[in-house]
């Protein structure tokens, strides 16, 4: 599928012809996505390539752009950073990509009200080394510092290391700026009002429930063109004097910080200890992050990390040696957790509280990675998010699995289930085996905690068929786990989804506990995108859908 | 009307439904200037189920509805049928809490659940809720909450729906949804609970986020059933400290600093007539204010879970600090409020009469949200108004309450007036509606706009207003719930 020689003009009169392009090279640039090799026919690395890539500057630009693809019925898929095969085109159906790229600009941050004002393309470290200068932080997404703010905060989902203390970013949004399918440009709250930028909410019922939930419509349904997100209070110094030996860069600590590596003895005790830091509201950075490795490889691959004399090769070995078997064992069910104090004292008696804590859940403090390397180390791949290389580091691919996100005492109920399933499907060889669970994930997916998810990280080779194809087979393992012990399908079926056909995801749908939902996103994507140019990741069953009785609440229809 | 008498009557019980006028007079009108209507009728539903089949019904003939959760005195108009022929659908009936989760810190409640009735049963478990202001003992729970009233402790304000998770909805086509995290789950709390299912998680299901769109709602597309409820650890230690100053702008800098680094519990700034209100009977506003400073910039601090003494040690200290640092000083007393007057307004319930009530027998506020660094400004407008019009500018009273952990701040102006001297009542209706109309054209933020404000601020966003109304349109194709407010 082209472009007509008109239309393309057409859009490169709103945007200049330098910043338009349909060279098959550069589509293709665009078509190659991470995670696509999972979803697309022959495992290819090509989502659907777009018939033009655009590179708008203002959000006149965007509005005029999308005007110009209702009247010619092309769909409109928006990509700030991108993350996962969402961003691309979901169909073959003609797409314009809109790289927004060239919306890079801060145009405020407001320190006195904590506020920072971003375009689409700011990513999370520009803003975040922008914000440390003024003593203020931001919540960075598990997707790490390279990503854009703004996704994750209208878009996607926003959960991260910092989630627990800072909110995620659904909850950091304030105001917005929106392009909707139609080509209308809503401002939400305070905004709209011309008030500023302060509150996303209003007047009266806030329209960003329709479409920012518990993730967003990811490129599904229009175009966010700017935002603004709530910052917080950094204790630290306002300049990060770095040090340490690519790619092990390390952060000194604070003297208002504490960073630790905890650990217990069972899964029982690693919820008991959940709960006791959610009630002392201990934390400012809770993160399982290091379990990513898998847990019989994990402390060796960290300290091979530190070691610049070693590789990734002698992990094997080093995982052999006296004294890492103990540290493997010790920090089996461990999780990484950040304290930050107000003052010495405040930091003090955190310290404090946490320790006594800690005797009473049987729970101890990793020595080894508490030492000055590992904890400074430690401190600047969560303060930062910086290391996301490591997702890749085993054999070139990664998926996520579970990571449901509920209570500890919910969460503890799957991690045996997810580990056994992992090493059920490892042992085909066709997926890495890094021994024991490789469940990582935030302490919590909103502020204050209470809630948390573990994701399984599974490594496979994306350039190897048959270990793609092991992949997505334990990608529907998991799900079928999942259902046959009583939890809800977990981030692989999201993934999962774009594999399939509509008439399967509509299915899906309608099976779903309370499929009124998508009757009700339905009728909302008709209103504001009456000629279908957004996709379907804004999911949605067609009316003639027939849901099962036992699912269909409403009074006139029993 | 017999027939209808007998649907409803057969949808909630005979003796759940009312339309005697004397019984409903108590709705027709409120304190705020909206023009009175008298409803219909009254229901009185006493589950989920009898809700929805008085949506339903509501539908088929083309009857307003119009939900309210709270006793009296209501405020704002919102609960003031907008178009005659309308059916109150009055939800104290539903008044169970139906769990209180220690472990997981949240509760489950029904919209009629009042302050007065949660905070005790509560605090049996060691928790507690955060709340807004001294809020009236019958002041409906679910009911605060959807309004986005503003509650004391912005550190735990992680959003503008806080502590509101999710909760089960009746829309205005008859249509019923849980929201959040329980959206996911079955249609039924108690196979979500036995399945580990807390609804904790406010986001969702899917793309929505329908707890925000019911917010601020007003009642105008559907009617909540249940509600989870974030809760706090009951403290053990309280102590409750307070910054004077002449001038509100002497107090911004260290309220910023506060916001900042999440210090305190309960934080506010107010003036002295205002807290004069809030602390004083009936008979002693006018002496305490004489007493009290012009501006207070009030900070509790609380001590729970492991170490509770230590911990409010090292937050009195740290906000002893930041006080000095801006030139102030922190002191433990107000003059003439005895601490326990202070405790009791800031963590219970309003006595007979609600304080806002007391001193004159009614008050007329202006809210909105705006910057901290903006609401001088806006209070010097309200003051020159309320001068101009001859209102006692003492007697305005200034509440500002930093709202998402001081991202924003709800400012009221509140006037109290003798709703019996028709002059005075004139007055304060006219310095009510200019002040409104003044500070919307200078930049407050009124997102709950009630009243005569919602034509102000929706012309003021035409886009915003479109899309509204087109949701509106999705969720209550018929116009029955509470029509006529908002842009509706």
């Amino acid at each position: 599928m082209t472009l007509s020689r008109e239309t393309y003009r057409q859009l490169e009169d709103i945007v200049g012809a330098e910043n338009v392009s349909d060279d098959p090279v550069v589509l293709d640039a665009y078509a190659f996505e991470v995670l696509a090799d999972l979803v697309r026919p022959e495992q290819s690395h090509f989502m659907p390539r777009p018939v033009a890539v655009i590179m708008p500057r203002t959000t006149e630009e965007v509005q005029t752009i999308v005007r110009l693809c209702n009247r010619h019925r092309i769909k409109v898929k928006p990509l700030s950073t991108g993350w996962y095969h969402f961003a691309a085109p979901q169909s073959d159906a003609p797409t314009l990509q809109l790289d927004m790229r060239r919306m890079d600009r801060i145009l405020e941050i407001d320190e006195k009200n904590l506020i920072a004002v971003i375009e689409p393309y700011v990513i999370a470290a520009q803003l975040q080394a922008e914000t440390l200068k003024l003593g203020l932080n931001i919540n960075i997404t598990g997707a790490g510092a390279s990503c854009s703010v703004l996704a994750s905060s209208c878009a996607y989902a926003g959960q991260g290391p910092m989630a627990y203390w800072m909110g995620g970013n659904a909850e950091n949004l304030l105001a917005l700026e929106w392009v909707t399918p139609a080509g209308e440009i809503v401002r939400t709250g305070s905004l709209g009002s011309g008030d500023g930028w302060f509150c996303g909410e209003g007047p009266g019922p806030s329209v960003r429930g329709i479409c920012r939930g518990t993730i967003g419509s990811r490129g599904g349904m229009g175009v966010y063109t700017k935002c603004a997100v709530k910052l917080t209070h950094w204790p630290g110094p306002t300049e990060w004097k770095v040090r340490g030996t690519v790619p092990a860069y390390r952060l000194p600590i604070h003297e208002h910080f504490r960073v630790y590596t905890l650990a217990v003895p069972s899964w029982d005790a690693w919820a008991d200890l959940y709960y006791q830091i959610y009630d002392n509201e201990l934390g400012y950075v809770f993160h399982r992050q290091f379990n990513l490795a898998g847990a019989d490889l994990a402390p060796a691959f960290w300290l091979m990390y530190n070691d610049h004399t070693k590789t990734l090769n002698d992990v094997e070995w080093m995982a052999q040696e006296p004294g890492m078997r103990e540290l493997t064992e010790e920090m089996r069910i461990s999780f990484q957790f950040i304290m930050a104090g107000r003052s010495v004292r405040d930091i003090e008696l955190q310290d404090r509280i946490l320790d006594a804590i800690l005797a009473e859940v049987g729970g101890w403090k990793v020595k080894r990675f508490a030492e000055e390397d590992m904890a400074e180390f430690t401190n600047m791949y969560l303060q930062r998010l910086g290391h996301k290389h490591i997702n890749y580091v085993w054999a070139g691919g990664y998926i996520g699995s579970w990571m449901q996100v509920g209570t500890p005492d919910w969460v503890k109920g799957y991690i045996p289930i997810a580990s056994a399933g992992l090493e059920r499907d490892a042992a085909s060889g066709l997926l890495v085996q890094c021994g024991g669970d490789a469940m990582m994930g935030s302490g919590s997916g909103f502020p204050g905690g209470g809630g948390t998810g573990l994701e399984q990280f599974v490594s496979y080779d994306p350039n190897d068929r048959e270990s793609t194809k092991a992949a997505v087979r334990h990608m529907e393992d998991a799900v079928r786990d999942a259902t046959s012990y009583g939890f809800p399908p977990g981030k692989e079926a999201l993934y999962l989804e774009l594999s399939k056909t509509d008439e399967q995801v509509w299915a899906s749908l309608a099976a779903a506990n309370q499929p009124a939902v998508f009757e009700f996103q339905r009728k909302i994507k008709e209103a504001l995108d009456p000629n279908n140019i957004g996709d379907r990741l804004y999911s949605t069953l067609p009316a003639d859908r027939t849901i099962p009785a036992d699912k269909t609440p409403a009074t006139d229809r029993r | 009307m017999t027939d209808t008498r007998n649907a409803l009557a057969g949808i909630v019980g005979r003796e759940h439904v009312s339309d005697d006028p004397e019984s409903l007079q108590v709705f027709s009108g409120d304190h705020s200037f909206v023009l009175p209507i008298p409803p219909w009728f009254a229901v009185r539903p006493g589950s989920e189920g009898e809700v929805q089949e008085v949506v339903v019904w509501a539908n088929a003939t083309r009857t307003p509805l119009v939900p309210v959760s709270s006793g009296s005195p209501h405020f704002y108009g919102d609960t003031v049928p907008g178009a005659p022929g309308a059916v109150m659908v009055d939800l104290s009936r539903m008044n169970a809490i139906k769990r209180i989760d220690r472990r997981n810190r949240m509760a489950v409640i029904e919209p009629g659940v009042t302050y007065g009735q949660l905070r005790p049963e509560l605090a049996k478990e060691g928790l507690a809720l955060v709340a807004p202001l001294r809020p009236r003992p019958n002041k409906s729970v679910i009911g605060s909450l959807l309004e986005r009233q503003p509650t004391l402790v912005p550190r735990y304000h992680y959003a503008f729906p806080e502590p509101l998770r999710t909760c089960g909805v009746v829309w205005g086509n008859g249509e019923k949804t849980y929201t959040g995290e329980a959206g996911y789950g079955p249609y039924s709390l108690e196979d979500q609970w036995r399945a580990g299912l807390r609804q904790v998680d406010p986001k969702g299901p899917a793309q929505t986020d329908f707890v925000r769109l019911l917010s601020g709602a007003q009642g105008t597309l559907g009617i909540v059933t249940w509600a989870s409820v974030k809760c706090t650890l009951l403290p053990s230690v309280r102590r409750f400290f307070f910054v004077a100053a002449r001038t509100l702008a002497e107090l911004t800098g260290l309220a910023y600093r506060l916001q900042r680094l999440r210090l305190g519990e309960e934080v506010f700034l107010a003036s002295g007539a205002l807290l004069a209100r809030l602390l004083a009977a009936e008979h002693g506003v006018a002496a305490l204010k004489e007493e009290l400073p012009s501006w207070v910039l009030v900070v509790g601090v609380a001590g729970r879970a492991l170490l509770p003494e230590e911990r409010a040690d090292v937050q009195e200290k740290d906000i002893s600090e930041a006080a000095r640092a801006c030139g102030l000083e922190l002191l433990p007393a107000l003059p003439g409020a005895a601490t326990g007057q202070i405790e009791d307004a800031l963590t219970g319930c309003s006595p007979e009469p609600y304080w806002k009530l007391a001193y004159r027998g009614d008050t007329a506020d202006v809210f909105f949200l705006a910057a901290l660094d903006k609401a001088s400004g806006f209070v010097a407008t309200a003051r020159t108004i309320a001068e101009e019009h001859g209102y006692p500018a003492g007697d305005m009273g200034v509440y500002l309450q930093p709202q998402h952990q001081g991202v924003a701040h709800h400012c009221e102006l509140s006037f109290p007036f003798d709703p019996s001297d028709p002059r005075e009542l004139a007055r304060t209706k006219a310095v009510h509606t200019q002040i409104g109309e003044r500070l919307i054209g200078q930049g407050a933020y009124f997102s709950r706009p009630y009243g005569s404000w919602a034509d102000l601020v929706y012309n003021r966003d035409a886009q915003s207003t479109m899309l509204l109304r087109k949701i509106k349109g999705i969720f209550d194709p018929n116009n029955v719930m509470n029509p006529g407010k908002l842009c509706f």
